[in-house]
């Protein structure tokens, strides 16, 4: 339970999607003008993040990584089929997100029309396929620290893109410099917000 | 050159070379149409890795557009999006080995990054916004430029985080050691990654200064 | 453009074989390159314990020039395995070959045919044991070799490497200044008893550890030092039977 948690608050404040991995900075960029469409697209991606991660885990762990296949057969334990593993990510991400579409549009239509536009979008959010990849990479021992880190890397996520509208709502007000106003500025301003996030490192899990 | 070209327009007309030139400066994707800087930023801690990813950009772009280009007029509309991320995904895999076998070092460093650039917008808007709708030559050239464009912009910001992090270039020594001795030091800081970020923002500023219609009006 | 379902599902069908056959090729072309560039890290990593640096393009050579014996010793100290000049002399599989994971999964577990791998080095006539570790660190896991001299005590060299520690702090126990610090430790006291090397938390004069067996930890990186002593001592305690075998 303990190592769930950790995870959890990792992947959340220091492992975050963007301020430490950069994953999502496209639509963290577009959509960010208003704390309410970026809330939107921030739930929206911890809705997908947590269910597609752990069904890549599976996937990862019963279909495709050296050996996997040996509950099926024990005579295939030496298959590897690593190497299939980006395309099996995004074909699952891409199916996710239209099941997620499809549920949402039949059971709650008020939701779907304040989430509904963004769900395409996140097909190609580099942050849902880098939770994925990550949670490859990382070797997660089961299921439950999978999921763990999918919802904390969706939620922090979420946090950032929400902290950066509410600041970019602010700072129409302010007087930029011209060349700056705009996308300089908010990368600016990303920046300083990871470093900020980079003080989280001393925490002790 | 052949007879075919001749026919048509010169493989290298005006507009085949803006499709290149253009990207990358004028309408680079990362600084102007803020695309694909998603696993951009995280590599460019040094230069090598940021010419590798480049280059390996560059080339799922170019090939996937010409892919995309000489199919396109087979390619169902309903499973469009589909098909091009199957063949933007079967490119990456490819790379990925590629860049395993023959670059070990360097794709470990670049880990997770490098299966990253399937959703790397730059190539599903290029995909969709040229490679559809023009013959394969055109396509093609569209391809290099934009990953070229890309290209460049992370090299520049590689180029200042390894000199100013490490004070190497390509690994090699370029601050002399007497200024060790004078004091200076590594700023350890330009290899976090906020910092990246921070030059991003700066080469934007110094982009848009120089060229006053990317001003964005808020 | 509007196209039949049939059409479509013969599209996708005849897509999906063309890219499965391309990308599996590819696969099965550029595996054995692969297999190398990872064997290849794996000796230079262990060379480099022994304190022995060599360019990546030469290190097949060097390894089988220095590494003259490798051993599959078990958690008794008996040897069970041994390759030497290229062939396998006793045992069927190459020391070289165990995942010292799985074997450090199979002793937490209980289970009893565990194989454990060292390396033995010949240098200049000095004969070198080689050790791997391997352990769990603050963000992932940790790994590295650890060189004895033929007492099987002193330690003349140490290599670590991790996979995401923490920059600027816990990853620095890959650094050579931070891996210096373990040569002529000694991980027994002099009675014999087995007591590791421990890397402590403000220094090793301020502390009650004996200067033999304690190395100074990174400022800031407390949680990886403690994993790095955690890791020395759970896997080197599983060699002290055969340490003491051969004493």
């Amino acid at each position: 339970m303990e190592n769930f948690f950790n995870i959890f608050i990792k992947s959340i404040f220091i492992d975050n999607m963007v301020f430490a991995y950069f994953l999502g900075m496209c639509s963290y960029l577009a959509v960010s003008k208003t704390v309410k469409t970026s809330a939107g697209l921030g739930i929206a991606v911890v809705f997908v993040m947590i269910i597609t991660v752990p069904v890549d885990y599976l996937i990862n762990e019963y279909l495709l990584s050296p050996g996997a296949l040996s509950w099926i057969n024990p005579e295939w334990a030496g298959i590897d089929l690593s190497f299939l593993s980006f395309i099996m990510f995004i074909a699952v991400i891409a199916s996710m997100v239209q099941l997620v579409e499809m549920i949402v549009e039949k059971f709650s239509p008020a939701l779907y029309s304040s989430l509904g536009i963004f769900l395409p979008l996140i097909a190609v959010n580099c942050a849902i396929l880098g939770g994925s990849l990550f949670m490859q990479e990382r070797e997660y021992q089961n299921i439950g620290e999978a999921t763990a880190f999918g919802l904390g890397s969706g939620i922090g996520w979420l946090i950032a893109i929400v902290a950066i509208a509410a600041i970019r709502e602010k700072i129409t007000y302010s007087n930029i410099p011209a060349p700056l106003r705009g996308l300089g500025i908010t990368f600016i301003i990303t920046g300083l917000m990871g470093i900020a996030f980079m003080s989280f490192l001393g925490i002790t899990l | 050159m052949t007879t075919e070209s001749k026919k048509k327009e010169p493989l290298f007309s005006a507009k085949n070379k803006k499709l290149f030139s253009l990207p990358l400066f004028g309408n680079n994707p990362i600084t102007v149409q803020v695309l694909g800087i998603c696993s951009a930023l995280a590599i460019t801690v040094k230069l090598e890795n940021a010419v590798v990813m480049a280059i390996s950009v560059t080339a799922v772009i170019a090939v996937g557009n010409l892919i995309i280009s000489l199919l396109r007029n087979t390619i169902p509309s309903r499973i469009r999006i589909i098909v091009q991320l199957v063949v933007i995904a079967a490119l990456v895999i490819m790379v990925d080995q590629v860049l395993k076998a023959f670059v070990y070092d360097v794709s470990k460093q670049l880990s997770v990054f490098v299966g990253l650039i399937i959703t790397n917008c730059i190539i599903m808007g290029r995909f969709e916004a040229f490679a559809m709708a023009n013959k394969p030559w055109p396509s093609l050239l569209d391809g290099i430029g934009n990953g070229l464009g890309y290209g460049i912009i992370l090299v520049i910001i590689a180029f200042f985080r390894e000199l100013l992090g490490f004070g190497t270039i390509w690994g090699y020594k370029i601050i002399p050691e007497s200024f060790y001795d004078f004091g200076y030091k590594d700023n350890g800081f330009m290899i976090l990654p906020p910092m990246a970020l921070i030059t991003v923002g700066v080469i934007i500023w110094i982009q848009r200064s120089k060229n006053k219609d990317l001003i964005e009006k808020n | 453009m509007q196209h039949s379902n049939s059409y479509i599902f013969r599209y996708s069908a005849i897509m999906v074989i063309i890219v499965a056959a391309m990308l599996a090729a590819t696969a099965e072309l550029l595996k054995p390159k692969q297999l190398d560039n990872i064997r290849i890290e794996k000796m230079q990593f262990i060379l480099s314990s022994a304190g022995i640096r060599v360019e990546k393009k030469d290190v097949i050579p060097t390894y089988n020039k220095f590494i003259t014996k490798e051993l599959g010793v078990d958690l008794s100290g008996n040897i069970v395995s041994i390759f030497q000049n290229g062939k396998q002399e006793q045992g069927t599989i190459r020391p070289f070959e165990i995942s010292l994971k799985e074997e450090l999964d199979k002793i937490s577990k209980g289970a009893g045919d565990v194989v454990l791998p060292l390396y033995i080095c010949n240098n200049d006539g000095k004969t070198i044991f080689i050790v791997p570790v391997y352990g769990k660190g603050l963000w992932g896991p940790l790994w590295g070799n650890m060189a004895f001299a033929d007492d099987m005590n002193t330690v003349v060299g140490a290599t670590f490497d991790h996979k995401a520690e923490t920059p600027g702090l816990g990853s620095e126990i890959a650094t050579t200044v931070f891996q210096a610090q373990f040569a002529n430790k000694q991980i027994f006291d002099p009675s014999g008893e087995f007591v590791s090397v421990s890397v402590v938390k403000g220094g090793v004069k301020n502390s009650s550890t004996p200067e033999a067996h304690g190395v100074d930890a990174i400022s800031g990186g407390t949680i990886t030092s403690n994993a790095v002593s955690k890791m020395l001592h759970d896997c080197l305690i599983n060699y002290v039977p055969y340490f003491k075998k051969d004493q």
